[in-house]
């Protein structure tokens, strides 16, 4: 009876041992020399990563790309960990920049300066560190003003025509609120729908440590708010209000967003999820009327998504992964992702015919303007920095819009603990 | 022939020390998956923290030894020093009002009336309830212009509920009610369990002595209670100072910094700035004041039993 108690507890030890031994999905595809693997993220809802998989493996016979499916809000984590084990995919997705100089300080990624991308490629400044470049963008959204063409008729409010600046926007709001049952703008609550803005226009550099020029654009909000043409950030946060939902179900008249927003939009409005309605897109308000105008090139900013190889695959794949990131931001890789209504990094005519194409896509001329043509500031420094000050830069906003805090005495305090917390 | 009598009490010990060997080989073989799981995943990495605190390691690369350098950084760090202090005002709230919660709770429930199952089920329910669920449900009952909440306030003539959630003042308080809404259910069991031990003897003296409820309370149960207590005052204020997923559900510690405790300080340094030294070191900074919290409640128990 001892014995085999005995021997049942050393085998289920055992088996316990092996079991914590074993598991673990490694993502790398070792050294099958015609296997690439990509990491990626929500794989089922985005797209992009197939149709890019899929337009490489036809222009190379015999090899195949595999995606590597990671958690989207735990992505960088989650690849920091895989790299971290030697067990990453061969070409690493930077998700984020504010993520690109820890994999870079760290050694991961590999120098692909030589990689060819088209000359007026966007967003490819965000990956260059000390001269070097570490990963090419394919993807580069930037921030537009959306627009609901029935809410601006209902409260007889002239459409955006691309002159507009921050003043005429508030101005518009207000009347729209007061016009309609909606709400004149909708600004959702992460900080880069007012920071973004403010520093790009601003021409400012967050890493330097001074944010008076983001008083005005804080004011303006508080103001709208206060007027009632726009929801109050503290209901925004606290019953979790949806972008999408907001926009799509005609709460709201307005709203500066991403240009990602526009294939999500039309493909609610197919599925009845949004509702059916006119709308446009034209360029974000601008500080003053220098960069207003269809004949000037309105400032936005935005960040790319991009690729950049692990440091840690093999001499032989090096060539391969060199000529997948040539591929991804090449006008063929541009065209196809436009199709399915991703904005591409690279914005050539081609591109931009094939990005409107898509049924239920605005068609005025305003829409193609403001997608194709714009300066688009990065919205992170490329700057171990970053992430830090972002943080900081997230209570300052938080503590604005809640109300808790004063404009200038958030400023001050975030300027100091920029100076006292951040190395 | 010499050897025979130094073998005949020789074999006896002999025997016996072969017996405790085997005993122990049989205990260590029954905890050592348990063991070894922690040993790998807790203990290890715990003890390869303390290292990590003195260096600047950055998860890749090599870790540079600097010393103290962290520590002087962190004391000088106003974001630290401002999550130190909102931990300990959350961990002085949170930990009477969840006792007293859940002791009367437990009190309450403490009898053989039929449905009284139902009810202590029903205080358990939030302790396993999914943390997201509990964030999202709470952050629209706690909505200032609408919701129920406040709107009950404010039908009860408070003309200015406070701002809760969104509020800094009331940001603090309003996760207190939450948590110990949540835990209630837990300590209640254990309470319950206390409660079971008090002989009944005693209580029926009491009252043969003319003594009302209050004192019965007091004078019975309160002293028969101490060893559970005390337990639950050590487990409560230490997941107290250690409070992490319900404030970075419902409130990601603002608006502002107002909610910014200790453990998510540390998450940001460590995952989201990939600061790992720094953010070790901020966790050794916990570690000793969990430590220095409990050895002190151990001092005060050890002289009450005494």
């Amino acid at each position: 009876m001892k014995r085999s108690i005995m021997a049942g507890a050393a085998a289920a030890g055992a088996a316990l041992v092996l079991a914590g031994c074993s598991g673990g999905a490694g993502g790398a595809s070792g050294g099958d020399p015609d296997t690439l693997t990509i990491s990626g993220w929500s794989v089922s809802s985005t797209p992009e990563f197939q149709l890019l998989a899929d337009g490489f493996e036809a222009q190379h016979e015999g090899i195949s790309v595999e995606i590597v499916d990671y958690d989207p809000t735990e992505y960088n984590t989650l690849v920091t960990a895989d790299l971290a084990a030697g067990s990453a995919p061969d070409i690493i997705t930077q998700k984020e920049v504010k993520f690109v100089t820890t994999f870079q300080e760290g050694g991961q990624l590999l120098d692909v300066s030589d990689v060819e991308v088209p000359d007026d490629i966007g967003g490819a400044a965000s990956y260059e560190i000390d001269g070097t470049t570490y990963a090419t963008p394919y993807r580069q959204d930037s921030w537009v003003l959306y627009y609901n063409k029935a809410l601006f008729d209902e409260a007889g409010v002239d459409y955006p025509d691309g002159s507009w600046t921050w003043d005429d926007y508030a101005q518009a709001a207000e009347e729209l609120a007061a016009g309609t049952d909606a709400m004149g703008t909708y600004q959702h609550s992460w900080q880069s729908v007012v920071q973004g803005f403010a520093n790009a226009q601003s021409d400012a550099d967050i890493l330097e440590g001074d944010y008076a020029h983001l008083a005005p654009f804080y004011e303006r909000s508080l103001e709208l708010q206060d007027a009632g043409a726009q929801q109050t950030f503290n209901t925004v946060s606290a019953n979790q209000l949806t972008y999408q939902g907001e926009f799509g179900k005609q709460n709201a008249a307005m709203m500066p967003m991403g240009t990602w927003y526009v294939a999500t939009l039309v493909s609610q409005q197919a599925s009845g999820e949004a509702d059916d309605f006119e709308w446009g897109i034209a360029p974000i308000p601008q500080l003053d009327e220098t960069t207003t105008g269809t004949d000037s090139t309105p400032i936005t900013f935005g960040d790319p998504t991009g690729f950049g190889i692990n440091a840690g695959i093999s001499e032989e794949k090096q060539e391969l992964a060199k000529e997948f990131l040539a591929y991804a931001a090449s006008e063929e890789a541009a065209v196809a992702l436009a199709e399915i209504g991703i904005t591409p990094a690279l914005l050539s005519d081609a591109v931009v015919d094939a990005y409107f194409g898509a049924e239920g896509a605005p068609t005025d001329e305003l829409s193609r303007f403001a997608v194709q043509t714009h300066e688009t500031r990065p919205e992170n420094p490329t700057s171990s920095r970053t992430a830090a000050i972002q943080n900081i830069l997230l209570d300052l906003h938080t503590a604005i819009l809640s109300g808790s805090s004063g404009v200038d005495d958030a400023i001050a305090e975030a300027e100091e603990r920029v100076a006292n917390e951040v190395e | 022939m010499t050897s025979t009598p130094s073998a005949a009490p020789a074999r006896p010990r002999a025997r016996a020390s072969r017996l405790r060997r085997r005993n122990t080989l049989i205990g260590w073989s029954f905890i050592l998956p348990n063991f070894a799981g922690f040993a790998l995943l807790t203990l290890v990495p715990v003890v390869v923290l303390f290292y990590m605190s003195l260096t600047d390691w950055n998860i890749f690369g090599t870790s540079n030894f600097i010393g103290l350098e962290n520590f002087q950084r962190l004391f000088g760090d106003g974001s630290f020093r401002l999550s130190l202090v909102n931990t300990i005002y959350y961990t002085a709230m949170h930990v009477p009002l969840t006792i007293i919660v859940s002791l009367g709770l437990a009190l309450l429930l403490n009898n053989r009336l039929r449905g009284v199952a139902f009810f202590r089920t029903a205080a358990f329910f939030p302790y396993i309830t999914s943390i997201v669920a509990i964030a999202l449900v709470w952050n629209l009952l706690f909505s200032p212009d609408f919701g129920p909440i406040n709107e009950g306030l404010r039908f009860l003539g408070i003309s200015e509920p406070p701002g809760w959630l969104t509020s800094p003042a009331w940001a603090m308080p309003a996760v207190v009610i939450i948590s110990t809404w949540r835990d209630m259910g837990y300590y209640m069991v254990l309470f319950l369990a206390g409660l079971q031990t008090v002989p009944r003897e005693l209580h029926e003296a009491a009252r043969v002595d003319g003594a009302n409820a209050l004192q019965r309370f007091v004078n019975v149960t309160l002293p028969c209670l101490r060893p559970t207590m005390f337990f639950v005052t050590v487990m409560l204020t230490i997941n107290s100072l250690k409070v992490f997923d319900l404030i970075l559900v419902l409130t990601e510690g603002g608006p502002g910094q107002s909610t910014t405790v200790l453990s998510q300080f540390i998450y940001r340094k460590g995952f989201e700035e990939n600061s790992f030294g720094y953010a070790s070191a901020a966790s050794v900074v916990l570690f000793a004041l969990c430590l220095v919290v409990t050895i002190i409640q151990y001092v005060w128990n050890k002289k009450r039993t005494v």
